[in-house]
């Protein structure tokens, strides 16, 4: 335990002193003020554009913004965040094969199983700070300036797509002790949520598919009842399940 | 006892064979020279040790212990100094032997002791600057003292002295000296010198097999042929010896090499004196390692 600790705790170190807390901290933050900030000027926008809207035919009159496009813009620029995110965060394995710090560590007597549980938990605990770091930023402008009670299901919508992001941490975990390269982990990755995404085409299987739960827009306009992401949650925690259970045995035959 | 023992190890990559039934024992109290080419197996057999690559067959065991692959229980009794040691670069040198102090199961005390202990064995008790700035040989000290933490009863290094100037060549080979009295030291290299300097055993590996192991003095001795060389004033007396010898052979301007068995040094000296031709040296060889090497590897 007090390996495991130690471990982890380097980690949380690294995160700190390698400054990936606090770009990832400016980041998020930069994007939960954008999600109200883009609602509030839509109309401002449309003004201006309305005389080239006017040529191509379309009239602008009125446009009335409601909180319901704030969260609107969370869910459109929340994939952008986790690409980042990803990016960022996807050398945390293979930067130590390569560098060979990690191989110290383990002749010193630390249980691999131990380095893939730390990392993981490093990992989804960074994705979980910046995700609600995000959403709490624009839930206060949002009540601030809008009456957020139009919104239907907001708290459903947005733990899903904290669950997606786990989800695709479990992939980066998947992945790094498949491939020794930053680049193997971040084509996975990719490849398997882009895989989800054209899955998702097909309607009988859309609903049991991952990428199901970052569709938040229906749940906050009442198209969609949270029950009917069940499915989708169920085969999600599942997969994540699997996935870090199989990195724990991939990493401990894995030669470093 | 054996500190270390490994017998018929056999590890291949892809079609190449790496490591064709190696056998070797490492007794306990020694400084083991693992001597080879770079590519001949040093690394990989170090690494099997370690558990961080699988065996394709062949045995281990370290203090007794079989190795076994993935989860290797045995590296409690060895530190391991890899070539090139990688640290984490945001940590300072005590913050990284505390680290290690934790992930071997130090209690606090323990891990204060030995880190304060070891800094000022490797000489990095003032540094108080991230391991990012080092220089390789600040690195290589600082890997020697992550290595000795947990006081291992087996300490392997990989070629600890190829990277380094002079200076910190002799700081390392100081170090492993003095640490002689409470760990086995089992280093590789190509450098025969450092051997030469500190090793009291020795094993040549080529090839991917041992050629040859014991005390280095041992192996000395076994490998002596009694060689001389001579040197004369001019060519023409040369000519006059090589002449009267046919199996001598020169070796340089007005020297030559024999061995005792093609002519025996007395009969040299009789006829040169008869001949009135004096030497300028004459001179019993010993056998450097380098010679050693050369004629166990091409074997």
């Amino acid at each position: 335990m007090r390996s495991l600790i130690a471990f982890t705790k380097k980690e949380f170190t690294d995160q700190v002193r390698s400054g990936k807390v606090l770009f990832l901290g400016i980041l998020f933050s930069l994007f939960g003020i954008m999600n109200p900030a883009i609602a509030k000027l839509t109309p401002w926008l449309m003004e201006q554009m309305a005389d080239s809207l006017a040529e191509s035919g379309m009239i602008v009159t009125s446009v009335t913004i409601t909180a319901l496009d704030s969260w609107m813009q969370f869910f459109k620029n929340v994939p952008m965040a986790l690409i980042a995110f990803v990016l960022l965060e996807s050398s945390i394995f293979t930067k130590e094969f390569r560098s060979g710090t990690l191989i110290l560590s383990l002749t010193k007597g630390l249980n691999r199983y131990k380095a893939v549980l730390s990392k993981t938990f490093t990992l989804m605990m960074m994705w979980t700070a910046s995700y609600w770091l995000y959403f709490g930023i624009t839930y206060a402008y949002t009540v601030y300036y809008w009456d957020n009670s139009v919104v239907r299901h907001l708290m459903p919508s947005v733990v899903f797509w904290w669950v997606f992001g786990l989800w695709v941490i479990s992939l980066v975990v998947w992945f790094s002790t498949l491939r020794s390269t930053n680049t193997g982990v971040l084509v996975g990755t990719g490849g398997i949520v882009l895989a989800s995404y054209l899955c998702s085409m097909i309607p009988k299987a859309a609903k049991y598919l991952p990428t199901f739960l970052t569709d938040g827009n229906s749940l906050i306009y009442g198209l969609k009842e949270p029950d009917e992401y069940i499915a989708a949650l169920i085969v999600t925690a599942a997969m994540t399940l699997v996935l870090l259970a199989v990195s724990f045995t991939i990493f401990n035959k894995k030669q470093l | 006892m054996d500190m270390l023992r490994i017998t018929n190890l056999q590890k291949r990559f892809g079609d190449k064979a790496v490591l064709r039934g190696l056998n070797l024992s490492v007794p306990e109290g020694c400084i083991f020279g693992f001597i080879g080419k770079n590519g001949s197996g040093k690394t990989t057999t170090m690494k099997t040790v370690l558990g961080l690559l699988k065996a394709d067959g062949g045995e281990i065991t370290v203090n007794g212990e079989q190795v076994v692959y993935g989860q290797t229980a045995t590296n409690r009794h060895i530190g391991y100094l890899p070539d090139v040691p990688e640290f984490y670069s945001f940590m300072t040198a005590e913050e990284y032997l505390a680290f290690c102090g934790e992930i071997t199961g130090l209690t606090a005390a323990e891990n204060r002791q030995r880190r304060t202990e070891l800094l000022e064995l490797v000489g990095l008790k003032d540094e108080k600057h991230r391991i990012g700035g080092f220089s390789r040989g600040m690195k290589q000290r600082l890997g020697i003292a992550q290595a000795l933490l947990n006081s291992p009863k087996l300490l392997i290094c990989d070629e600890p002295t190829s990277a380094l100037d002079p200076v910190g060549r002799k700081e390392i080979l100081d170090i492993l000296l003095s640490v002689r009295e409470q760990t086995t030291v089992l280093f590789s290299t190509h450098v025969l010198s450092d051997v030469e300097r500190i090793c009291t055993d020795v094993a040549f590996l080529n090839n991917g097999v041992v050629e040859t192991q014991g005390k280095l003095s041992e192996i000395k001795t076994r490998f002596r042929r009694e060689e001389y060389l001579l040197e004369t004033a001019s060519d023409d007396h040369l000519a006059a010896i090589i002449r009267a010898f046919p199996s001598m052979e020169k070796a340089d301007d007005n020297q030559l090499v024999f061995c005792e068995g093609d002519a025996s040094v007395s009969d040299v000296m009789r006829f040169m004196a008869n001949e009135g031709i004096s030497p300028l040296r004459l001179d019993r060889m010993e056998p450097t390692l380098e010679s050693l090497f050369m004629e166990v590897t091409k074997k």
